[in-house]
């Protein structure tokens, strides 16, 4: 039997033994669930009328106001939306405004526009919203001159965006969902399945099935199965959300997208094998330390710690995606599957420290794999109190 | 051919196979008898790789074992298990496909086995469904799905009602009669030697005693004498020169002698010409060369 073979096998059975059990489809909806929830929500609840101040600066502003709110208004929708144009003297004076949270944004000459921050929602909703209605004015005076390519402006962003708390923001709204947003799903993903594989090879080892399997496997051919299994899973799993999480957004317009962040969805998906495949082994490997489900909490501790720094590592580099910090833990494996995607998020890792980092992991997770083939070995036929690591690398050999 | 060739491990301070060697023969049944701990599930284990030995080698026909020789082995370890949640016509046509069989091959081993073993109407049902009996049954199916060259199995008999054993030692038999190699550890002597040609005796890691149980018999320096009588003097026949023990179970005495001692003492003693019930004169039983093995 050649090893792909084995591997083949052991996939097949955890794939299609997983997809049946009503645990997996289970999660499965309850995942789907929260994306929609996350997604739909707001708008169920939206039921009061929404009020939008909005400081006006120079020409040319009235226009997308009166369009945007059009837009918000479609016949038969009960609820209003209502943007009120504030007129200042100067951008000076505007900014002051909306600083002091006295406007909820600055329109200026019908081009630009000034928010508070980078995030919040509020903010975000309108700069959507005020978007959506310059494009729409931009259409009316193309049908009018009878020029230019409507596509063009369908997916621009007819307005410059401009945060106070940030020069160089433009973008960053959505910037920061996509990141957030990719990095809470990579984050519970990694750490759904990886604790998945733990539970499998606990499993295997209570109920001794384990052995009669060895007989026929090599142990690294069972883990490779197992870990491409439950991973493929994972990935399809991980893959749907992402996509009804990002069709959800287009379709909800809660958050402005351009254009689909086809980019950011591959590294996403890119950053899930790596790092999925890293915690896996890892998981794998302790695993087959412990006989009962009851110690698996303990061996498992320092892997969801490191899981947990990654988690908040990248939550910092959401907002300093360039900090030394940011940096330095691209280059740590089992931090680099959080950080390195949000940075991507922001454009803010240049190609070879990407490439660099891509490497690292694969590099790593080649040696982590033989590793803890070795500590599967040693420890999955030592039943009864939980294995010591190094007693398990010791009683197997590489 | 299984051949097991000075095989050693230690686990830290035991030494748990100090040089072991035996071999099982095709057609055959090899009884791998010892005390607990003298390292049989260690050697068992060795053969499927299970175990890194310090020294020594497992070849099967004169080939060293890797995985494609261990697809037609077929193993019950002592700590039986199985995926508890998974139906047992699809566990065992798991278990036929990891062994090399195609997966229409093994879905219908997997129906003929639970035709023979009784569980026809159960293939759907999962493993913790059925009885302790009948989860042994399809233990023992799952070691036989794939029609194995070469049988381990691991204290087989222990935890099976007589009829268990039965069905157990039937198809054993019927194993070795159609061609495979057949080896099994147990604690029931009467039984290993009722099934086996063959055994093994391990001590402390060490092949202590082994071969053809016939042979060994034969071999013994000792035979074995069965009397009833009502007559009889416990204490005067054990201090004869020609005897080596005497066990008295209150109607028959046990009497061990010396091969070529002289035996004329013990005759007059016995008074055959009076009221003798049974006497026989054979050689000893495997559970005596057992312990006149490893006690030493």
């Amino acid at each position: 039997m050649t090893s792909w073979r084995a591997i083949r096998l052991v996939m097949g059975r955890e794939v299609r033994e997983r997809s049946r059990s009503g645990a997996f489809i289970v999660s499965v909806a309850i995942t789907l669930l929260l994306v929609a929830a996350v997604l739909f929500l707001p708008l169920i609840f939206a039921d009061d009328d929404v009020y939008y101040g909005v400081g006006v600066v120079g020409d040319g502003n009235q226009a997308v106001i009166d369009a945007a709110v059009a837009l918000a208004n479609p016949p038969g929708r009960e609820l209003r939306t209502t943007i009120e144009a504030v007129s200042f003297a100067s951008r000076e004076a505007a900014e002051r405004a909306a600083d002091a949270e006295e406007v909820d944004g600055v329109l200026m000459d019908g081009r630009e526009i000034v928010v508070r921050g980078a995030g919040g929602e509020a903010g975000g909703a309108l700069v959507s919203l005020l978007q959506r209605g310059a494009r729409s004015v931009q259409i009316e005076s193309l049908v009018a001159s009878g020029a230019g390519e409507v596509v063009d402006i369908l997916t621009s962003q007819p307005l410059e965006v401009r945060s106070l708390s940030g020069a160089d923001a433009e973008e960053n709204n959505e910037r920061s969902v996509i990141a957030f947003g990719g990095l809470m799903l990579l984050y519970m993903a990694v750490l759904l399945y990886g604790s998945l594989i733990l539970s499998g090879v606990t499993e295997e080892k209570t109920n001794r099935v384990v052995e009669v399997l060895l007989a026929a496997f090599e142990p690294w051919q069972l883990l490779a199965g197992k870990i491409l299994g439950i991973g493929l899973l994972g990935l399809c799993q991980f893959v749907g959300t992402v996509v009804i999480a990002l069709v959800g957004i287009n379709l909800t317009g809660v958050v402005d997208l351009p254009e689909f962040p086809i980019e950011s969805m591959l590294m996403l998906v890119l950053w899930f094998i790596l790092g999925y495949s890293l915690f896996a082994v890892m998981f794998g490997a302790a695993g087959a330390l412990v006989s009962r489900a009851e110690d698996a909490q303990t061996v498992v501790a320092p892997i969801s710690l490191v899981a947990v720094a990654g988690f908040f590592i990248a939550i910092q580099a959401v907002s300093n995606p360039t900090s030394t910090l940011s940096v330095v833990t691209t280059f740590i494996p089992p931090t680099a599957p959080f950080v390195a995607p949000v940075r991507f998020a922001f454009q803010a890792i240049p190609l070879w420290q990407m490439a660099v980092s891509v490497a690292l992991m694969v590099l790593t997770v080649v040696v982590m794999t033989r590793l803890a083939g070795r500590v599967y070995l040693g420890g999955l036929l030592r039943f009864g109190s939980r294995v010591g690591i190094r007693e398990a690398f010791r009683s197997a050999e590489l | 051919m299984l051949e097991l060739n000075r095989l050693s491990k230690r686990y830290g301070e035991v030494l748990a196979l100090d040089e072991c060697s035996f071999r099982v023969e095709r057609g055959r049944m090899l009884g791998f008898l010892g005390p607990n701990g003298a390292g049989k599930t260690t050697a068992m284990r060795s053969v499927f790789n299970l175990v890194s030995l310090d020294d020594g080698s497992v070849t099967w026909r004169g080939r060293p074992v890797g995985q494609s020789e261990r697809l037609h082995f077929g193993y019950m370890p002592e700590q039986r298990g199985l995926y508890p949640k998974m139906k047992i016509g699809r566990q065992l046509t798991y278990l036929g496909r990891i062994h090399g069989m195609t997966n229409t091959e093994a879905g219908a081993a997997a129906e003929r086995w639970l035709e023979e073993l009784g569980l026809s109407d159960r293939i759907a049902d999962p493993l913790e469904k059925l009885s302790h009996g009948n989860q042994q049954r399809v233990q023992l199916a799952a070691a036989l799905i794939h029609d194995p060259e070469l049988m381990v199995l691991d204290e087989p008999f222990s935890g099976l009602d007589p009829f268990g054993v039965e069905t157990m030692s039937e198809i054993l038999r019927a194993r070795a009669a159609s061609g495979a190699a057949v080896v099994f550890s147990s604690h029931q002597l009467d039984m290993v030697e009722d099934l086996c040609q063959d055994v093994a005796i391990i001590h402390q890691g060490r092949v202590v005693m082994g071969g053809e149980v016939r042979r060994l018999k034969m071999d013994s320096p000792y035979w074995v004498i069965e009397v009833e009588m009502r007559t009889g003097d416990t204490e005067r026949l054990s201090r004869l020169d020609s005897v080596v023990s005497v066990d008295f179970d209150g109607y028959r005495h046990r009497i061990v002698v010396r091969k070529g001692g002289d035996l004329s003492d013990l005759v007059s003693l016995l008074d055959l010409g009076g009221d003798v019930r049974h006497f026989t004169f054979s050689a000893p039983s495997l559970s005596e060369l057992f312990r006149e093995a490893v006690m030493g």
